[in-house]
């Protein structure tokens, strides 16, 4: 969306009429341009914005007391005094980023560039809703305590674990989707308004990771790629011409549902390879006595968890290696499909299953290069990811650098010098005030998952 | 003991076990005569040294020989110095402990982009990714270290007290898990135990911040210091003023685990084990110079440590007898 306001102005020819010279939409174009780098100082600016000295000096001079832009360095001379650069006051505000996964929540800072800055992972059980929200709360209360001039912090970007359906028309969220069931009673979003008075955005972790994989790991640069995330649910992202593709109704990639069949048995992807099978058939291992090693760490720990299958499978356990190859042979089954029908130059495997085992990705691979056609496996590149969760904090803090500089809202709040007063926010914001939070009241029955 | 933290990236912790060296291994290393550096935040604290130990140890093992070991004295001009000059003598690996988050990534990044294999040790700076900016992490669950001291100083807590933690001021991942972990356990378990925070940026300044901190929060009834060193400080100060609180840390460093067994206000300790992290580094480090796949984070457990077992957890983590003042201390030994 921005990129397309830096390209409409570079196509615009001298002497049409600018229908974006009124001071506001004119402050968001200077201001865009220098955020993603089309102009880096006064003369780029006239030169790509088309815009006449005195506006750009007048913009600028907006922008530098609203502290979104400044002019402390030099450029390169070419001749004669050497420029001053304009650059972004990326350090003007911070974003807090948060990703939420079944059985991890993850908090991180990012500056308005989306860089992370710093970040924060833990276990946590999301089945009790109101213990996951008050968590995040205070773990975002501790990372904002944290830094030293206490910044301002304009918004909230959170990643989680299922398809987050929003009226694309909002600019920000007002209340808590129902990413997973039950999960719009929680006040998650409604909470982190009230307390921390910032938009907050959401997106499904599968299309987070896939954007931070793209900006900050193996997908730099890549054109396509082929994200599949391997949990408890099995989720795919794509990116095609450089791009994430967000879906109609940002539900893409849900081929955890899609049905596959082992041993005359037919269930859903995620049922017969997920984190839950592979948990289930490595108990079932233990109890036996099949797996000697699986049956030592039942003893020792009293139970039995996917990642500890994962692991015996590492370091040589037989029955873990097979429980976990068949769970690869059925993903990879499916991943050729799709690698067929799309024909990435990478596919990446993340997610805690993938992140601790070598045998998995072997296995996946194999059968996507045999499953597939020459012409799609020549150039082709499977990998692990080596981000783990920070994918996700990374892809959540792209998400809200985007919405926060998104052309319609930023003339809502540029001239305001802060998304957090925009009316239209602070009016949503005592709506909320006023009605009792739903996280007060309880906590909802827990989510069928 | 599980480990219950994740890493810095969220990822699942490896057993140390899965770096073990076979013989076949140690002989591959040996051929390859391979020239590692060591490159630490600090050489002051007992268990830097004991890391240091096992690492070289394990390293002499497999053939490699120790170029420098670095004291960086916390300075992130230092470890940025070290590593430039480091880059140029061509080791095979660089085994560093980040002094902080932020300023010394770059130097970092450039250990890789030369072609030396790194191994962190406790800290990764963010935006550093194990597999492609560095082979692995090996750390302590300091997640699980927090929860720990928090636990043992629970006991000595009075119903609706307060208790202070003194936390480091650097963006450290190792210091920042033990912070979290204490005051979650606390959130969790002692819901009548609000928890003061005040922060030290130098071991000078713990105990003049622990002093502040008991002044302003009258109510203060027990401390948690992040890691020993500080520690020491701290039990300096606070005996100065003649007080007398009961405090948990980090590390079985000398001196806190002699006021641990001579029953002063040391009440408990989470302890970490240097020396077997420090062969698990060295293993790490083999590995990765075999071109052997390195888990992304290695993780130990911590241990707990009270007054009834400090003397074989003593003997376990220096790997000697406890001195004699800590043996009469615990009346074990009758004789002066």
């Amino acid at each position: 969306m921005l990129s397309e306001t830096a390209a409409t102005n570079q196509t615009r020819t001298k002497g049409r009429p600018r229908n974006s010279e009124s001071a506001a939409a004119s402050l968001v174009d200077v201001l865009n341009l220098v955020r993603l780098g089309h102009a880096t100082t006064r003369q780029e600016l006239e030169r790509v914005g088309e815009y006449g000295r005195a506006i750009v000096a007048d913009r600028l001079a907006t922008l530098k007391d609203l502290r979104l832009v400044h002019e402390s360095a030099t450029g390169i001379a070419t001749g004669g005094r050497a420029p001053r650069l304009v650059q972004f006051a990326s350090d003007r505000a911070r974003l807090i980023v948060v990703t939420l996964d079944q059985s991890a929540v993850g908090v991180g800072l990012s500056d308005l560039h989306g860089i992370l800055l710093s970040e924060h992972h833990e276990m946590i059980e999301i089945t009790d809703q109101k213990a996951t929200v008050d968590r995040i709360c205070a773990l975002i209360n501790w990372m904002m305590t944290r830094q030293a001039d206490a910044p301002d912090l304009w918004g909230i970007s959170i990643a989680v674990p299922g398809p987050v359906l929003t009226d694309p028309d909002s600019q920000y969220l007002l209340e808590t989707p129902d990413f997973l069931p039950n999960w719009d009673r929680s006040g998650l979003v409604e909470t982190l308004i009230q307390r921390f008075q910032a938009p907050v955005w959401m997106r499904s972790n599968v299309e987070t990771m896939t954007m931070g994989e793209l900006h900050g790991g193996a997908g730099i640069g890549q054109q396509s790629m082929l994200f599949v995330k391997i949990g408890q649910r099995i989720g795919a992202g794509l990116v095609s011409n450089g791009h994430t593709y967000h879906g109609a109704a940002g539900a893409v990639g849900l081929i955890g549902h899609l049905p596959v069949t082992f041993n005359g048995s037919t269930g859903s992807l995620d049922a017969m390879a997920g984190a839950e099978m592979i948990k289930t058939r490595g108990f079932a291992a233990a109890q036996s006595g099949e797996s000697a090693h699986l049956a030592d760490t039942l003893a020792r720990s009293g139970e039995i968890s996917a990642i500890d299958v994962c692991q015996a499978a590492q370091v040589g356990d037989e029955v873990s290696a097979e429980i976990v190859a068949q769970s690869g042979r059925l993903i990879g089954g499916v991943v050729a499909t799709l690698a067929n029908m799309l024909n990435p130059q990478l596919i990446v495997l993340a997610g805690s299953i993938a992140q601790t085992n070598d045998i998995l990705l072997a296995s996946i691979r194999e059968t996507v290069y045999g499953a597939s056609h020459p012409l799609v496996t020549r150039d082709l590149r499977i990998l692990r990811s080596q981000m783990s969760s920070s994918a996700a904090l990374l892809g959540a803090a792209k998400t809200a650098a985007e919405a926060l500089f998104e052309p319609t809202f930023l003339k809502d709040w540029i001239t305001l010098g802060s998304p957090c007063l925009n009316p239209a926010f602070l009016q949503a914001q005592a709506s909320l005030d006023a009605i009792k939070p739903q996280s007060d009241e309880g906590p909802p029955p827990p989510p069928e998952i | 003991m599980p480990v219950v933290g994740l890493g810095p990236h969220g990822e699942r912790a490896s057993p140390p076990e899965r770096v073990t060296l076979l013989p076949q291994d140690i002989a591959d290393a040996r051929a390859k005569n391979l020239r590692v550096a060591i490159v630490m935040h600090t050489l002051e604290s007992d268990w830097s040294r004991h890391l240091v130990q096992g690492v070289v140890g394990q390293l002499g093992e497999c053939g490699a020989i120790v170029i420098d070991v670095v004291d960086c004295h916390f300075s992130p001009e230092a470890q940025i110095a070290a590593l430039d000059r480091l880059r140029g003598e061509k080791p095979d690996a660089i085994i560093s402990l980040p002094v902080d988050n932020t300023t010394v990534t770059e130097a970092h990044l450039a250990v890789s982009a030369a072609g030396i294999k790194l191994v962190l040790i406790d800290n990764a700076p963010t935006g550093m990714l194990p597999g492609k900016d560095y082979a692995s992490l090996v750390s302590a669950d300091n997640y699980g270290l927090g929860k720990i001291a928090a636990e043992l100083l629970s006991d000595h807590l009075p119903s609706g007290a307060a208790v202070g933690l003194l936390a480091y001021d650097a963006d450290f991942f190792a210091s920042n898990e033990r912070e979290i972990a204490f005051s979650q356990w606390m959130e969790i378990n002692r819901l009548d135990v609000a928890v003061k925070t005040a922060r030290f940026s130098s071991i000078d300044s713990a105990g003049p911040e622990a002093i502040r901190l008991i002044d302003d929060e009258a109510d203060i009834a027990g401390l948690f210091v992040v890691w020993d060193t500080p520690c020491v400080e701290v039990i300096k100060a606070i005996s100065a003023r003649d007080k007398a609180l009961p405090i948990s840390t980090v590390d079985l460093g000398q001196e806190v685990i002699t006021n641990l067994a001579k029953g002063g206000s040391v009440i408990g300790i989470a302890g970490q084990r240097p020396f077997q992290q420090g062969e698990a580094v060295a293993k790490t480090t083999i590995t990765a110079l075999l071109d052997r796949p390195c888990p992304d984070w290695v993780a130990l457990p911590g241990l707990s440590v009270t007054r009834s077992n400090v003397i074989e957890s003593y003997q376990y983590v220096w790997r000697k007898p406890a001195p004699r003042d800590i043996l009469i201390g615990l009346d074990v030994l009758h004789s002066s």
